[in-house]
């Protein structure tokens, strides 16, 4: 994807490591917005 | 040929225990032991009814452990699953696209479709179906499942003979198949690398690197932006404090709205 975003025009670079190295360097992080959770249907 | 062998002293053991790994996830052979199966039943080396019970009970036992840890784990369970696949990104939403397109008939065929057939269970088990609908629907892929491949070894079980006799006479051939396939192999590698080193193209950052640039003046052309799908599926689920979610099975349209202006750093888990 990054590679992708380049070829658009952006000026993309890769966390290395990401979530994961980001909580580990206990770095700052928050929960995921209601709003923005996929909502997938239900069977019931 | 092992198989075979295997299958004519503990054949309905190794049918349970292949069909239950399967069914859990494991990349077992399963379909080859029910043709295996099928072919020991032929030559009356094992009985039809056990081999079939062993199978199903293995299918529905592995299933119903997939459905119920789906339920109770959720999206995490599927991201995990989901990791060790070819694209793990799309594959829960793939898996999951599976069930709109054909609706709850997914679990019937599942088990024929690489890739789904290990989703579908904990799919149904975290959307809610009900269990007793959801087993109704397994029995009846677990069936069809079982009986294709069982009957296939059943009415094949000469030709296999023949093919078996032939590994053994045409060892130079089998050699060949050998050589034809670690080189497909070699070259499916080369070109593996070379897609990887176009990749390498794209700088990559330190996390403490984008944390001094974030506590700097600079921090207001910072982007980060969180490429995960299936970390959007959990309530809980968490980010890194300010980023921005772009969907990647919505690629295009969502580029429409990315500042170009700034410096974006992807992340996913």
């Amino acid at each position: 994807m990054a590679h992708l975003l380049r070829e658009k025009g952006f000026n993309t670079f890769v966390i290395v490591g990401g979530l994961t190295a980001w909580r580990k360097a206990g770095e700052p992080i928050e929960g995921v917005p209601e709003n923005d959770l996929v909502k997938l249907p239900t069977f019931s | 040929m092992i198989l075979l062998s295997l299958m004519a002293r503990h054949g309905y053991a190794l049918t349970f225990g292949l069909l239950l790994a399967e069914a859990i996830g494991l990349p077992f052979p399963a379909a080859i032991a029910l043709v295996a199966a099928g072919a020991a039943v032929a030559s009356h080396t094992l009985w039809g009814p056990y081999v079939l019970v062993a199978a199903l009970t293995g299918l529905l036992i592995g299933d119903t452990v997939q459905f119920w840890l789906g339920r109770y784990m959720g999206w995490a369970l599927l991201g995990f699953l989901c990791r060790v696949s070819i694209n793990p990104e799309t594959c829960i939403l793939q898996s999951a696209e599976s069930f709109y397109k054909r609706g709850k008939i997914t679990l019937v065929i599942a088990k024929f479709i690489p890739g789904v057939n290990t989703m579908a269970a904990p799919l149904a088990g975290s959307m809610k179906m009900r269990y007793w609908q959801f087993l109704r629907l397994d029995v009846a892929g677990a069936a069809l499942y079982t009986l294709t491949y069982f009957l296939i070894g059943y009415v094949s079980r000469d030709f296999l003979a023949t093919i078996l006799r032939g590994f053994r006479t045409a060892g130079r051939a089998m050699e060949a198949v050998v050589l034809a396939a670690l080189l497909v192999y070699a070259i499916y590698r080369v070109v593996q690398f070379r897609k990887n080193k176009m990749y390498r193209v794209v700088p990559r950052i330190q996390v403490q690197e984008l944390a001094m640039r974030l506590s700097s003046e600079d921090a207001s052309r910072v982007l980060i932006v969180d490429v995960r799908s299936h970390g959007y599926y959990d309530s809980g689920a968490a980010r890194i404090k300010n980023s921005i979610r772009i969907e990647p099975n919505n690629l295009e349209e969502e580029l429409k709205h990315l500042p170009k202006d700034m410096d974006i750093y992807l992340y996913c888990t």
